[in-house]
């Protein structure tokens, strides 16, 4: 069955503000996406305007290839599992799974069978009398799931569910999500502002800021090659160095970063010699030792933390503070606060971007 | 609670506070009821026989009521009218408690709600009477319908109960729109998204969603207006007819113009009696507790 979803150039506009600038995005069938974004940059619209909460001012959504306009919400082929799950507390655990099926006028033995097979696949069975109010939280989080699958939706859609959840439960939950996802072969829309979710879970993550889509790409290609300053700075951590580009030549650019000099990093076609630009290193890209086709930076310790795995450094430039992360095997009685280090990174490890790109 | 306002404000001022609480609910309620009920037992004498032979206690003030068809028969039409007049008032009231707590803005709730209450700030005697106008035989009401086309000759709405249904609702419809406002907004607006989202139409949502949650409003709003409406005495003594009298007339008559306090107090207190029974047996039903209620 095609469960694709196809923002057909939607537009959200809330009075005079636009939620959501001018979008077209194809989710495909089956596909885990993700929106990743702070808050307010319109993540939850998208998905209100999926389950048809919303409707677009302009545009079009269609699931799978049909379209959603006029659609009320309870007639979509969607099936939402909220940010504070809303199970319905008045009911049991079972009469919440079964919610959806009595609707559609399922008889009661369909329905029993239907919520001890989800009750089974969520690794609860046997709690379908018990309250909801008695079940801990994890255990919440894997009835709204269940409930939310018992409607057999083309697409599922994921409003931040983890983020009530203590870390080594999210974890937890984000391998069950994906396992699930592969068992059922729904297509999920998830929404965060969490990149570690995103990154580990999506097929694709959409990045958002400002009701703008910044990029679409899988999570290797975002964190590698991001598009834009936005997504640079906001996926991972990175080291962000201001300057001017100079010159461009295949792919690559130097800038003229002031005092630390030039320096140079591959570029993206929309940057031009004479902009305004930023580079971009990230923190384990840097090493101690400068090889073949590296430049270096000089700079001296501020501060060392040692992690176990890995030492995080803050270091002062003569321009800007950076971020520097080491494995642990290159920890030396050198690294101390107030040492004088030389940080080399390898040209093709660096990217320029444009203050204002957009895909 | 002696100890909380000790430790808070002292001892002087606890005794004052609770002395007085003390003095209003002894000698104002519990005292005058306890004579009630002590008058209720005794019969109807002259000042002279009071405390004499003939003074004793017995229950026939209670027997009369059951030996006069026609009080019997005013008072089971009152404990039924007051039930129409609770469910007439419910089914208004829902919709715009649930518009106020979910639906509208704001400050279109708030514009609402003012609206709801200014009339209110009107003696409720003035307001009855402004019903006996409206639905005048030539009132304008029935100008109205007639104008419009909807009758062809006007209706008597004030002959029967009609008048003193539509008197009451108007009369208790805040007692049942807030109790059941303030149980709605309490609720999860993402619950009812959520039944929405698994595909519920709008009667669903509400029937399995939205009143289990707000039955404590529900039946607080309910046990107010059904007192309120078998205890009034100015709605159907304005808006009613000789046909549709209240029970609580035949109180008013037995004390101030029959002059038999006795038989008055009995009367007052079977009212009272079945009432408070009645509202039992219906949260028995409902399955609401009186925790619920006290939320």
């Amino acid at each position: 069955m095609d469960s694709s979803v196809h923002l057909d150039n939607v537009v959200m506009q809330f009075g005079e503000f636009t939620a959501i600038q001018k979008t077209d995005l194809q989710i495909e069938s089956g596909e885990f996406f993700s929106f990743l974004g702070p808050s307010g940059c319109g993540k939850t619209t998208i998905l209100n305007m999926i389950s048809g909460f919303l409707e677009p001012t302009h545009g079009d959504v269609k699931i799978g290839g049909q379209s959603m306009r006029g659609v009320p919400a309870n007639k979509r082929p969607t099936s939402m599992i909220f940010q504070n799950l809303a199970l319905f507390p008045l009911m049991t655990v079972a009469e919440n799974i079964e919610f959806g099926l009595e609707v559609r006028g399922v008889s009661k033995a369909e329905r029993k069978k239907a919520s001890d097979r989800l009750l089974e696949l969520v690794a609860l069975d046997g709690s379908g009398s018990k309250k909801v109010t008695e079940l801990s939280g994890g255990q919440r989080q894997r009835i709204a799931i269940a409930r939310a699958l018992a409607v057999e939706p083309r697409v599922l859609l994921l409003d931040e569910p983890l983020s009530a959840l203590d870390l080594k439960l999210r974890q937890h939950m984000r391998a069950e999500l994906k396992d699930i996802q592969r068992k059922t072969g729904i297509t999920f829309i998830y929404i965060t502002h969490d990149q570690g979710e995103a990154l580990t879970m999506s097929d694709r993550v959409g990045v958002m800021s400002a009701g703008r889509l910044q990029q679409v790409a899988d999570p290797i290609t975002l964190y590698r090659d991001p598009h834009t300053s936005f997504v640079a700075s906001f996926v991972g951590e990175n080291n962000g160095i201001e300057g001017k580009v100079l010159s461009l030549n295949n792919g690559m650019a130097e800038m003229d970063c002031g005092q630390l000099g030039r320096l140079q990093g591959r570029v993206h076609n929309t940057v031009k010699a004479g902009d305004q630009a930023t580079l971009f290193i990230r923190p384990e890209h840097f090493r101690l030792q400068a090889e073949d086709n590296m430049l270096t930076i000089p700079s001296k310790i501020e501060e060392v933390n040692f992690e176990g795995a890995y030492l995080t450094l803050n270091a002062n430039t003569a321009a800007t503070k950076l971020a520097i992360q080491l494995g642990a095997h290159q920890f030396s009685e050198s690294l101390v606060a107030g040492a004088d280090i030389s940080l080399s990174y390898k040209v093709e490890d660096a990217i320029i971007l444009g203050a204002a790109e957009y895909v | 609670m002696f100890n909380q306002l000790k430790a808070r404000f002292g001892s002087g001022l606890a005794v004052g506070v609770i002395g007085m609480i003390a003095i209003w609910i002894i000698a104002m309620v519990v005292l005058p009821q306890l004579l009630m009920v002590d008058y209720s037992f005794r019969p109807n004498l002259l000042p002279a026989d009071i405390g004499g032979p003939k003074d004793v206690y017995s229950l026939v003030n209670y027997q009369t009521l059951f030996t006069n068809k026609i009080h019997l028969e005013i008072f089971f039409k009152t404990i039924w009218s007051s039930v129409l007049v609770t469910g007439l008032t419910l089914i208004v009231s829902y919709p715009i408690a649930f518009y106020l707590a979910k639906v509208a803005t704001p400050q279109k709730a708030a514009l609402c709600l003012v609206l709801l209450i200014i009339p209110f700030w009107i003696n409720e005697i003035l307001r009855t009477f402004a019903w006996y106008i409206i639905l005048a035989y030539k009132g304008p009401l029935n100008a109205l319908l007639l104008w419009l086309g909807f009758i062809h000759r006007p209706i008597r709405f004030l002959s029967g109960d009609g008048g003193v249904l539509i008197g009451m609702v108007y009369a208790y419809i805040l007692f049942m729109i807030f109790p059941i406002y303030n149980a709605i907004e309490s609720l999860d607006t993402n619950q009812i998204k959520a039944a929405r989202n698994l595909g519920a139409g709008w009667i669903r949502t509400h029937w399995r969603v939205v009143i289990p949650h707000a039955k404590p409003g529900i039946a607080t709003g309910c046990i107010m207006t059904f007192m309120l409406a078998a205890g009034s005495y100015a709605v159907p003594s304005i808006l009613g007819s000789p046909g549709s009298r209240w029970f609580t007339q035949i109180i008013y008559n037995w004390f101030f113009e029959g002059g038999d306090w006795n038989q008055g107090a009995a009367y007052a207190f079977l009212l009272l009696v079945i009432c408070i029974g009645f509202i039992a047996l219906v949260m028995r039903v409902f399955k609401v507790g009186l925790g619920d209620i006290a939320k």
